[in-house]
């Protein structure tokens, strides 16, 4: 009886999971600047390690818990990788088809967002001619 | 009895662990801008997968395993605000602004 | 310090004569150390060894109940339909002067409710976290000093 029950709820936490992932998914693809895009393949790194705990649990394989582990643990040193790279790079994103959906998500917000941002010293215009390419 | 009982709670576990992480990515998608959106990720995200990988270790109910589970649990608990942190800080030193509705900003003085 | 030192050196001691290295069974033995210390505290000195153990177990548990609140503040917070948000980043005047400190309190802001800390000025005075409900900053203020921060410096000074 229980075993029933806990088959279903697997069933449905798949299912759910699978919806965030698409959601996630989403956001990856539409994310009007980089940050964004790497907040959500954070996001999707968590995703993931919840179906391979999910796969563990109709499988009852608990080795697969080290695989949930060092996946976290790639996808930890992932992002922290890529703000180092953001951080590196130094140029916002240009919010120009991103105005749009941001818009649309919330209306009253977002309309006269611009690039012009505060920029360290001297490194500015070098910083600049290598993201502009 | 016992096994019965541990069932239960490990249906418990992984629905609230899926529900958090569904949260987490409606929040992803509706929420106006990077700052906003680390919010949900950064807890209802963590929160959810720990969930999920806590409710592997109940489920083997044996304490190795549960062991392990815990020592993932506690794993991503800490590294998930190193990250956000991380990428906040450096997202807001290149110009990566706040959305209109943000009321104030201390950092850009 | 000592006590930690001497609970651990029991610990391996334990594991050796009951002749299993594995972790429960060392994590008994430490159990089984850190109880027989306790119980010749005033002999050994070490009064404030428990009582600091007692306070970081009190920091922990601090800890779970506002990352348990926290999420659940997102889920309400995101499955509403009007999404009346005031976000902005505020300053934070840190009492906390160490490294460890700073840290320990910046990832324990991050998985609070609402709030997520964004950097450190370079003189290590201020804290800037970003909150998702700005309208009331003072009384976040207060609730990060009289909670982690009071907690922290009890735990660890």
């Amino acid at each position: 009886m229980t075993g029933l029950i806990l088959s279903w709820s697997v069933w449905a936490a798949l299912v759910v999971l699978a919806m965030a992932f698409l959601l996630t998914v989403w956001r990856v693809v539409k994310g009007p600047t980089l940050a964004d895009r790497v907040v959500a393949l954070d996001m999707l790194t968590g995703i993931v390690i919840g179906f391979i705990a999910l796969i563990a649990i109709r499988t009852g394989f608990t080795l697969y818990i080290d695989i949930a582990i060092s996946l976290g643990l790639v996808g930890f040193l992932a992002t922290v990788a890529f703000a180092r790279f953001i951080l590196s790079r130094g140029r916002p994103a240009r919010p120009k088809p991103a105005e749009l959906a941001e818009a649309l998500l919330a209306p009253a917000a977002t309309r006269k967002k611009k690039t012009d941002t505060k920029r360290k010293g001297g490194t500015g215009p070098a910083v600049r001619r290598k993201g502009g390419k | 009895m016992i096994a019965g009982l541990l069932d239960l709670l490990t249906a418990l576990l992984v629905l609230s662990g899926a529900a958090f992480a569904l949260v987490a990515a409606i929040g992803l998608v509706r929420l106006p801008d990077l700052y906003t959106r680390m919010h949900a990720a950064s807890k209802a995200g963590t929160v959810g997968s720990g969930l999920l990988l806590l409710a592997v270790g109940v489920h083997s109910a044996e304490l190795p395993v549960l062991a392990r589970a815990l020592a993932g649990f506690f794993f991503f608990v800490l590294t998930a605000p190193v990250s956000a942190h991380l990428l906040a800080m450096a997202a807001h030193k290149v110009g990566y602004r706040l959305c209109e509705q943000s009321i104030r900003d201390d950092m850009n003085d | 310090m000592i006590t930690f030192v001497l609970s651990l050196t029991f610990a391996f001691v334990w594991a050796a004569i009951t002749g299993s290295a594995t972790l429960h069974n060392l994590i008994l033995g430490f159990a089984l150390a850190t109880l027989a210390l306790w119980i010749v505290r005033d002999e050994m000195s070490c009064r404030g060894y428990f009582g600091r153990l007692g306070r970081i177990f009190s920091l922990l548990l601090l800890f779970f109940k506002e990352l348990a609140l926290s999420a659940w503040k997102v889920a309400t917070l995101v499955v509403r339909r009007d999404m009346d948000l005031k976000p902005g980043i505020f300053a934070y005047p840190l009492t906390v002067t160490s490294d460890f400190e700073i840290t320990l309190l910046a990832n324990l802001i991050t998985l609070t409710p609402g709030t997520l800390s964004v950097d450190v000025s370079p003189d290590r005075k201020t804290l800037y976290v970003h909150a998702i409900d700005c309208a009331d900053i003072e009384a976040t203020k207060r609730d990060i000093a009289d909670g982690f921060e009071r907690k922290i410096m009890e735990a660890f000074r």
